[in-house]
């Protein structure tokens, strides 16, 4: 009997050095026929256990094999109507362009006694190690299936994990399978929906639009209505939701009393308790009594030690937003910067919820690998002589994968310019997780004026610990407070009233919708990125540049017609109880929480896919029902002001 | 049988407020003669439920000890102190530490439904440090705006109301010092309160928890008409860029 194993991962990268490390470096590199990127590598390994020395196969698939479509007769446009494509059959096949992968899999497996996945550990490769298998149990029935559990691509991780294979989760892999059918389904019947019923109101669009020497526009935008995701359209509601807001606000003047006292040759502003009122009648009032009592009496003086507590262990939403709002990158590049880092075995695998470390993982050795780094090998020392603190815990795990950690050190001028800057956020994050919170005093003085409180707060940073590692946090010591003592009575040195305005809110950054889109729980961390990707590539949403230099900042605001489709889809379900808008996250949210008993083993696929179509189906009759409300949006926006 | 000076003598002592007669006599007659057994005390009580929900200028004695001085708003009045306990009703609340832009954005999540649980929407997140201040040291945190308006409820105030007496004066009163149950969602329009001794300064009467006794009750009519226009009435004003 053959005793031969073939290993696949997700992508050619991760099995060029996975291959690596369980050779030594000593393989063999065949190409296969029809795919240039994907590699054959072979050589031998002692598996140990029942499989002991075996020659391997180590090859790799592009992502997902497979993918999901109706069956022909449903294909064309005008072929059903809309909404059968609940319920049409749909098929799963291989890529046209992933023949060859599928192909050589089969091939493979004819051989091997066993197949071994490592696609990366979580649902999507949990799903991508399904359609693997599959492939293989083709080639090959009897084919045994093993799965290798990691999550970084540091060498003797990996040995590890090919000495202790684990079994492929069914569960999530059905997770994923129920997603991509209900993507499928809802994006299809819906965009097709509307864009048969809205090409009556592009059609009225483009004539106007020609008159004005523009077609380019409106072709453009008859082809940008094409696709509608069940989550990209929340996440454009989170945007359209922020500029209404910020279109429809009214400024509102209100006003405040401060009070000044000189003293010790400082001067010192408190700050008046209820911040501002938004009456000037009653604030003069206010202050008129202040100004009657003559002098404050010091009711408090609170001085006590505080902290700025060391960040958590890194997450992939935090690795988001934290990053484009520091290294000044979109969170679509961070992920790819972050993933080739992780391919290369530099850092953990970067899409993870966990924001806890294992006990069982070395932190200080890892530590140690940041020695011979230039800018923070000397911190590194430090933390191991002796500064070295148990990371805090946050409240997630996902259970497959740690926080976002450096598996090894790699030196500065082998990294492109943004892997630089994620791969140095990555280590300062995580040595600032390994240090001691940032120490300080605080002092807080109340006082009481006439019938009002005032406050001021002083600070004084006595051990700056983290902060020296992790420059993206400031924690700055105040001007010194002079000495009070509580029960004193003094006489203001000045005591008046200020006025201000309310301003708007801002449009929406980036750090803000991936936030949003967390905690309103739509989108898995892995694929945030790719809808706000989305929403900016079918043009709902454009990018604003505010400011300017260094601190400018990157804003989204809607086009016309992401508020069109918005507005429209609101008012399809306005005034129907229990119906909620396509543009809210509460569908989307629900079914990612189907997804999750899924993986969970309480719900099966089956269950969950007419779960969630029933939600749907009942907003699509209702869109199809009032259908002429999305019209009179669109129109509203992309004909009548565009003409105007 | 129940005399009506008992009645009223039993509302007095349980209220401090002094009814008018022509009402008390009104409200009598018109109990039936079933109710005529009824004691004294339980008479009294039905008699304070619907003087709560009555509009005082119909209901309690102006005597002059009872009503505001008429000349209370005057703005040249530095400060002074009113002596005894004068029964009012309110007219409108409002709440002067909120916008008036973020209480119509607090309405309209409701409208829209987004205060049923589950329906919750998160619109603005902390990024970075601010979450981390937040988080750090709430303390120091004045919860006076903003956190108000992301739970769809009110803000903290404070409040102020008009306020009329059972001679129909009315006045401005300013809430010095949080006071239970002064509140958007709680106190109904046609609530009842004893204003105890209270100082008036500029025309505002300085309400706060030692010049107040809160009775309750409402005028149904009012304050329907109230609530169902206070969201046009917030918008009407934010029109004019400022408000005074």
């Amino acid at each position: 009997m053959a005793r031969k194993i073939l290993c696949v991962a997700e992508k050619p990268a991760i099995a060029r050095a996975v291959a690596t490390h369980l050779s030594g470096g000593a393989f063999q590199t065949h190409a296969i026929r029809g795919n240039q990127y994907v590699k054959n590598y072979e050589f031998d390994f002692n598996f140990g256990g029942a499989w002991g020395t075996c020659s391997v196969t180590m090859t790799s698939v592009v992502g997902h094999l497979t993918g999901l479509d109706f069956d022909r007769q449903y294909k064309g446009w005008m072929s059903c109507p809309p909404g059968s494509l609940f319920e049409a059959p749909v098929q799963e096949t291989v890529d046209k362009d992933k023949l060859p992968i599928a192909d050589n899999i089969r091939n493979q497996a004819k051989y091997s006694k066993a197949l071994f996945i490592w696609t990366d550990c979580d649902r999507e490769g949990e799903h991508i190690g399904s359609e693997v298998r599959n492939q293989a149990k083709a080639g090959n029935a009897r084919i045994e299936v093993k799965r290798a559990k990691f999550s970084n691509t540091e060498s003797a991780h990996v040995r590890r994990a090919a000495l202790e294979p684990v079994n492929l989760d069914e569960y999530q892999a059905s997770a994923v399978a129920a997603r991509i059918e209900l993507d499928l389904r809802i994006g299809a019947a819906f965009t097709r929906l509307q864009t048969l019923q809205l090409q009556t109101v592009v059609a009225a669009l483009k004539e106007k639009v020609i008159s004005y020497g523009k077609l380019s526009i409106m072709i453009d935008i008859s082809k940008r209505i094409n696709k509608l995701g069940s989550c990209q359209f929340p996440t454009l509601g989170f945007v359209v939701d922020r500029y209404l807001r910020v279109q429809n606000f009214k400024p509102e003047t209100f006003w405040g009393i401060k009070v000044i006292l000189s003293r010790e040759g400082k001067k010192v502003n408190f700050l008046w308790k209820r911040v501002h009122l938004f009456d000037r009648a009653v604030v003069t009032m206010m202050l008129e009594r202040c100004l009657l009592a003559k002098q404050a009496r010091v009711t408090k003086v609170n001085q006590k030690p505080t902290s700025k507590w060391r960040p958590l262990p890194l997450t992939t939403v935090d690795l988001q937003m934290m990053g484009s709002r520091f290294l000044r990158l979109d969170s679509q590049t961070i992920m790819k910067v972050a993933e080739a880092l992780y391919t290369k075995g530099f850092i953990s695998y970067p899409r993870t919820e966990t924001d806890q470390f294992d006990k069982g993982i070395d932190l200080k050795k890892l530590v140690e690998k940041q020695y011979p780094d230039s800018s923070w090998g000397q911190y590194a020392r430090e933390l191991i002589d002796g500064k070295f603190r148990t990371p805090r815990s946050g409240r997630h795990n996902d259970k497959a994968h740690p926080p976002i950690h450096p598996v090894s050190w790699v030196s500065p001028n082998q990294l492109n310019a943004n892997e630089k800057k994620v791969y140095e956020f990555v280590v300062r994050r995580f040595l600032a997780c390994c240090s001691d919170d940032a120490k300080g005093q605080s002092t807080e003085i109340e006082i009481q004026y006439g019938d009002e409180f005032f406050h001021t707060n002083g600070l004084i940073v006595l051990e700056r610990n983290y902060l020296d590692v992790y420059v993206y946090d400031k924690w700055e010591s105040s001007q010194q407070l002079p000495n009070f003592e509580r029960g004193e009575l003094f006489e203001p040195t000045e005591a008046n009233i200020f006025d201000g305005k309310t301003t708007a809110p801002s449009y929406l950054t980036e750090p803000e919708l991936i936030g949003l889109m967390d905690a309103n729980g739509i989108g898995t961390d892995a694929t945030m990125a790719e809808h706000i990707a989305k929403i900016k590539e079918r043009e709902y949403v454009a990018i604003n540049e505010r400011g300017g230099g260094r601190s400018s900042v990157q804003e989204f605001i809607p086009t016309r017609l992401g508020v069109a489709l918005v507005e429209g889809y609101d008012n399809v379900v306005e005034g129907l109880p229990n119906s909620v808008s396509l543009s809210k996250p509460f569908l989307r949210k629900e079914m990612e929480l189907r997804m999750l008993e899924i993986c969970s083993g309480t719900k099966t696929r089956q269950e969950v896919v007419q779960q969630s179509l029933d939600m749907y189906r009942e907003v699509f009759i209702h869109t199809q029902r009032r259908i002429n409300m999305l019209k009179a949006a669109c129109r509203k926006y992309l004909v009548e002001e565009t003409g105007s | 049988m129940t005399s009506p000076d008992q009645i009223a003598a039993q509302i007095l002592s349980t209220t401090s407020l002094s009814v008018s007669q022509t009402w008390l006599n009104a409200f009598l007659s018109s109990s039936s003669t079933a109710q005529r057994n009824i004691p004294a005390s339980a008479l009294a009580k039905t008699a304070i439920f619907r003087l709560l929900a009555s509009d005082i200028r119909e209901s309690l004695s102006k005597h002059r000890s009872c009503v505001l001085p008429v000349d209370i708003h005057d703005p040249t009045v530095k400060e002074r102190r009113l002596q005894g306990s004068i029964p009012v009703q309110v007219l409108d609340i409002e709440d002067i530490g909120t916008s008036l832009w973020s209480q119509i954005e607090a309405i309209e999540r409701v409208e829209r439904g987004e205060a049923i649980r589950g329906r919750e929407i998160v619109r603005t997140i902390a990024v970075g440090e601010d979450a981390e201040a937040l988080e750090n040291n709430r303390a120091n945190n004045n919860p006076a705006n903003g956190a108000a308006s992301a739970s769809g409820n009110s803000g903290y105030g404070p409040h102020r109301l008009i306020l009329q007496d059972a001679a129909g004066t009315m006045v401005m009163g300013v809430e010095m010092q949080r006071i239970d149950g002064i509140a958007l969602e709680k106190l109904a329009i046609g609530a009842k309160l004893l204003l105890r001794n209270p100082s008036v300064a500029r025309g505002m009467v300085l309400l706060s928890p030692g010049s107040v006794n809160l009775l309750g009750g409402k005028i149904e009519a009012l304050n329907k008409r109230w609530r169902e226009g206070r969201k046009a009435r917030l918008l009407e004003k934010t029109a004019g860029v400022e408000r005074e």
